[in-house]
């Protein structure tokens, strides 16, 4: 029990207390009786539903279909897209992580050099607008900008007529990772730099003050001042975008990609979403419960280990 | 007296500057020019897109595709946005998302606030009911269980089904339980005196001392409706009750679409393609582009909460 008013007691005397304190806070129940109910619909219920991984869906309902055990998973041992979905969705989060993750950082450090308050807030609101906006959205003006008859490809004709005959930033395999993360990083950098110049506004501005009358010039405050004092968050975020990784930010790449692009880009969720929904290969409803029971329990591993870590750094825990 | 008061004031104006720093007195350097340049490239690559859409919409097409690369209009024409604004889909759809996103708001946001409130109780079984909420943030029964919950509770092909499942989002609450809890206990215990019962003190105490914080997850919870359109392709069968947010996937990814569903009964001139696509983008992302530059300090507040609360 949280509250140690009832904790020292014994037998009949803690229900008593206990049943004490429940009528003392009937109003908080009835508040949280909706909330509980809107948890255990849409979020329990569904759990239950995982066990669909082992049994064949029949259209009686979930609890009706028979087990076949791990027939889902023996099929998915031996399925090439499944594997393929598995390495792009990790090669694809950890391109993120090394190119993207450090963006943010250097983004906020050079606008906390920015001494034109006015100027630094015009860029701010610039660059977090895009966070703000729907993948529909911003694929919607990148198929356009990047399409075969868009503004990119004329640029690169008028620099290199030969190299743009075949140039193709969403239908080439070789550069879609590469746009994926490009997009991303165009979109949610920005708004990566709030964490971080929130945590440099929290750094002693004396530390600033005691180094320039010392005789250190700006590099040397950033790498020895600003970087310091932003360390501990820094950890804190690749941590929590390591335990992310399974997740293959299905908006972006679904609203994006084609079936060109599909050896390279298809991560777990779109290729469930596909098999699932678009019948492109028409399979058990089991299937794909399976595949995703496989993400989610890897997920959860790896976002728990992050958050123990993070613990340890002073996070407190939430991600 | 007079001299240390003002003394005082004085050291205390760098502290309210987000950016404390010694450099104010230096003078500008090639290394402040060159940051600048810098960040107004990004700040350009970011804006640009934006640019290009408002151009393709306005331009003719003839002359969007002789040269796609445009830093000013030759020739505005209004055809497109015509062509959209007609489209009794368009309309239909954007209605719905009105709908979804007032709605919706409001649901997820008393929903929040009820939660929020009741985990800062110390009351029996409360450690039970915040690890029931926050597991769920790192385990879900993922899409085809859910899936088959919609369509058993019937939410198959209901606007409700943008709203309903929403509820609540665990991170939002979870910040605004902290502020709450933040709040002097003071106020409380001196209203509960007078008699008056919890859910009094919320509305009457509670809510309007944190109406900041709620206007900045208002806003979340609105951007988040406003942008909903994974469960209405999942969901919705009739394009009646898409929301803005899936007719433009349509209209983009569709390249017939805008042919045969937008305006029925009248073809759309062939050459105007992505002039359409375009105009059908700025108008969905009109109501942020307005609202974002005088609300920014509240969206930005949030994430801030976030970041420092530890």
């Amino acid at each position: 029990m949280d509250n140690p008013r009832s904790q020292n007691l014994s037998g009949k005397s803690r229900w008593k207390a206990i049943k004490k304190e429940i009528l003392y806070y009937k109003y908080i129940y009835l508040m949280l009786l909706f909330p509980l109910i809107f948890f255990i619909v849409f979020k329990y219920v569904p759990m239950y539903g995982l066990q669909l991984a082992f049994k064949e869906y029949s259209l009686r309902g979930i609890a009706a279909s028979p087990w076949i055990g791990f027939d889902h998973f023996k099929r998915m041992m031996i399925e090439m897209d499944f594997f393929r979905a598995l390495t792009n969705t990790l090669i694809i989060s950890f391109q993120k992580i090394v190119i993207g993750f450090p963006f943010p950082i250097i983004l906020a450090i050079m606008l906390n050099e920015v001494f034109v308050p006015k100027y630094k807030r015009v860029l701010q609101t610039i660059y977090t607008f895009p966070h703000f906006l729907s993948w529909i959205i911003v694929a919607g003006i990148c198929l356009n900008l990047f399409g075969d008859a868009g503004a990119m490809k004329k640029i690169i004709e008028s620099i290199n007529p030969a190299a743009a005959v075949d140039w193709s930033f969403l239908y080439n395999g070789n550069t879609f990772r590469g746009f994926l993360v490009g997009t991303d990083i165009w979109k949610e950098a920005g708004w990566g730099t709030i964490i971080y110049l929130a945590s440099i506004a929290g750094i002693d501005p004396a530390l600033y003050e005691a180094a320039t009358i010392d005789g250190c010039g700006r590099w040397k405050r950033i790498l020895y001042i600003t970087l310091p004092g932003l360390v501990t968050m820094i950890v804190i975020q690749l941590l929590l975008r390591i335990g992310g990784v399974m997740d293959g930010s299905f908006d972006q790449i679904f609203n994006l990609y084609s079936p060109p692009v599909y050896p390279v880009a298809d991560t777990i969720d779109t290729f469930i979403y596909r098999i699932t929904f678009q019948r492109e290969v028409a399979v058990d409803m089991g299937f794909p419960t399976a595949v995703g029971l496989f993400k989610n329990v890897i997920n959860f591993i790896l976002l728990i280990g992050a958050n123990r870590f993070a613990r340890a750094f002073g996070h407190d825990g939430i991600i | 007296m007079s001299t240390i008061a003002k003394s005082t004031k004085q050291s205390k104006k760098p502290d309210k500057l987000i950016a404390p720093k010694g450099n104010r007195i230096q003078k500008f350097t090639l290394a402040d020019g060159f940051i600048l340049f810098l960040l107004s490239v990004f700040a350009l690559s970011i804006l640009y897109p934006f640019y290009n859409a408002v151009l393709v919409s306005i331009v003719p097409q003839q002359i969007y595709v002789r040269s796609p690369f445009m830093l000013w209009p030759p020739e505005i024409i209004g055809d497109s946005y015509g062509f959209v604004f007609k489209s009794r889909l368009i309309w239909k759809s954007m209605t719905n998302s009105v709908i979804i996103t007032l709605v919706g708001t409001a649901y997820n946001m008393i929903l929040t606030i009820l939660c929020s409130y009741a985990l800062t109780k110390p009351l029996p079984g409360r450690r039970f009911f915040r690890f029931l909420i926050v597991f769920t943030m790192y385990f879900s029964g993922g899409i085809i269980p859910y899936y088959l919950l919609i369509k058993d509770v019937h939410l198959m092909n209901t606007l409700a089904v943008m709203i309903i499942p929403t509820g609540i989002a665990i991170m939002y609450m979870l910040i605004i339980s902290n502020y709450f809890q933040s709040l002097p206990p003071s106020l409380e215990e001196s209203a509960k005196l007078d008699g008056a019962n919890d859910i009094v003190i919320l509305i009457r105490i509670i809510l309007p001392l944190s109406l900041p914080l709620l206007a900045t997850f208002t806003l979340y919870y609105m951007v988040d409706r406003w942008n909903e359109w994974f469960s209405a392709m999942m969901f919705i069968r009739t394009t009646d009750k898409w929301p803005l947010q899936l007719t433009l996937r349509q209209i983009i990814q569709d390249a017939n679409f805008a042919n045969t569903t937008l305006v029925p009964g009248q073809v759309k001139p062939d050459t105007y393609g992505d002039s359409i696509k375009m105009a059908s983008i700025v108008v969905t992302m009109f109501p942020m582009m307005m609202i974002y530059p005088f609300l920014q300090k509240y969206f930005l507040s949030g994430m801030m909460l976030g970041a420092v609360k530890e």
